[in-house]
């Protein structure tokens, strides 16, 4: 391999399949970015490509995209992603099943990777949909204006990089090892959501 | 002054939405309801007002006919692709199948009108299946034709048309859109007929009305042709604004748009402004 191509190989991000929605508009932002983005839908696929960063997508309900990861076994791949302290991105549910349970459905376990739960939000109106400016510690995140579409979401985290608020404040960004999960969408935030990610996976 | 600090308090920028009309694949204009023109590639187009500053952008009429199925929704995946914003899909979407279609085809959301008032269920069935963030109620409502007016009931001198808004129907307006949003849609996307094309402004009356009764957000249509229009719509409570002509004529970009919203404190996403 050239240095060019080993280069190039290290672009390509793994887009976890959650069975739970169209992966264009991720993959296309990626792509925009200069990423390669790459379908895993079984833990062998991970040995098919040179995996710089995880994404796990952010559509779907709490029950649907857990139910579809552990058929697959790719809720083992995800924890065991965390736990190696390699490059991961979660977006909206994807943040929401690091968490252990989620009043969406209740009875259902997340990946429990991160303490808590995610609630129920008290927004003026439900599902919350638009855009928001975050409040971060972190200057590449404080005051972006990014996308949010969801009624629930975690009040708090020890974990929390950054915070929005919407009638309640709650979390907006979580960063564990070598994980940040986003509770909005970066992909869907513009110019910024672009630059949000871009730092998170370069 | 009041609804504005409020809103500002509670968190969410205003939102400013263009409307495409696409048929054939192509985004087009009517002439005199004669003929259509060709006003460009939904793709290139959709872009455009992204970098003016678009916070959305909703494609109607798309034309779902079979013969144009595919083609339709071609244009979906390749805006998914190359979008950064969210955008809607709507006109024509009669049934789940349809709507799990376009969904699938990559749109964020599907607006539904007449299929939801001739199918109410269908508004369950897609808020169940993909979530209610998926679904926009489009409501056409027209002032002073109903012969049912009454002084107590909210809304009463408006009446719902569907089928493009050719056909009236007995719906009570005010009824409808609660049912509307208890079934399970995640915004309502409301035209005020009487003004559309008309230049006066949104029907901000209406809308005031609506999204103080709803716990659901308001997107405002018909009738906007100057900036000050917008300002007026979120002063009176709408969550956003959704307009065509005043954009597609090349009166007003959606960066002037919002730099008048910005000198009268109303909270907009403001990334046009960067370079």
């Amino acid at each position: 391999m050239s240095d060019s191509v080993m280069k190039e190989a290290s672009k390509t991000v793994g887009v976890i399949n959650t069975g739970a929605g169209n992966l264009y508009s991720l993959n296309g932002c990626l792509r925009r970015m200069g990423f390669y983005p790459v379908t895993i839908n079984q833990p062998s696929d991970l040995e098919r490509y040179d995996i710089s960063a995880l994404v796990i997508p952010g559509q779907g309900r709490f029950r649907t995209v857990m139910t579809n990861l552990k058929a697959c076994a790719l809720d083992e791949v995800i924890t065991n992603w965390y736990r190696d302290n390699k490059k991961m991105v979660g977006i909206c549910i994807g943040l929401q099943i690091m968490f252990e349970e989620s009043e969406e459905d209740p009875g259902v376990s997340g990946l429990g990777l991160l303490q808590g739960k995610v609630t129920r939000l008290q927004s003026p109106k439900q599902p919350m949909v638009g855009w928001s400016d975050v409040q971060s510690s972190e200057d590449w995140l404080n005051n972006q204006t990014l996308y949010f579409v969801n009624s629930y979401g975690v009040s708090a985290s020890d974990k929390s990089i950054a915070t929005v608020t919407y009638g309640q404040t709650f979390v907006a960004a979580i960063a564990s090892n070598n994980t940040i999960a986003f509770q909005c969408h970066p992909e869907k935030s513009g110019v910024a959501g672009e630059e949000v990610l871009k730092q998170c996976l370069s | 002054m009041s609804e504005l600090i409020n809103s500002i308090e509670q968190g969410l920028k205003s939102r400013v939405i263009v409307c495409l009309d696409v048929a054939h694949g192509r985004v087009v204009k009517g002439i005199n309801f004669k003929g259509l023109k060709d006003m460009g590639d939904p793709v290139e187009l959709a872009v455009r007002y992204q970098e003016q500053g678009a916070d959305e952008i909703v494609f109607l009429d798309i034309k779902a006919t079979l013969e144009q199925r595919a083609n339709a929704l071609e244009v979906v995946t390749r805006v998914a692709e190359n979008l950064s914003i969210p955008f809607t899909v709507g006109g024509g979407l009669n049934t789940y199948a349809d709507v799990a279609q376009f969904l699938n085809a990559g749109a964020d959301k599907v607006a539904l009108n007449s299929a939801a008032v001739k199918h109410p269920d269908l508004i369950d069935q897609i808020a169940k299946g993909f979530g209610s963030q998926c679904v926009v109620v489009a409501v056409d409502l027209n002032q002073g034709q109903s012969q049912k007016q009454d002084q107590n009931k909210p809304l009463s001198d408006y009446q719902v048309f569907i089928n493009g808004g050719n056909t009236p129907t007995d719906l009570d307006a005010m009824q409808w859109l609660a049912q509307v949003e208890q079934r399970g849609a995640g915004e309502v996307l409301l035209t005020a007929m009487h003004r559309d094309g008309t230049g006066l402004g949104f029907d901000n009356e209406l809308m005031s009305k609506v999204s103080e009764q709803l716990g659901i957000q308001v997107i405002a249509s018909g009738g906007a042709c100057k900036p000050e229009h917008f300002t007026e719509t979120f002063l009176a409570g709408s969550d956003a604004a959704l307009a065509a002509g005043i954009f597609h004529r090349g009166e007003f970009t959606v960066g002037q748009v919002k730099d008048e919203l910005l000198r009268n404190g109303v909270a907009v996403r403001n990334e046009y402004l960067k370079d």
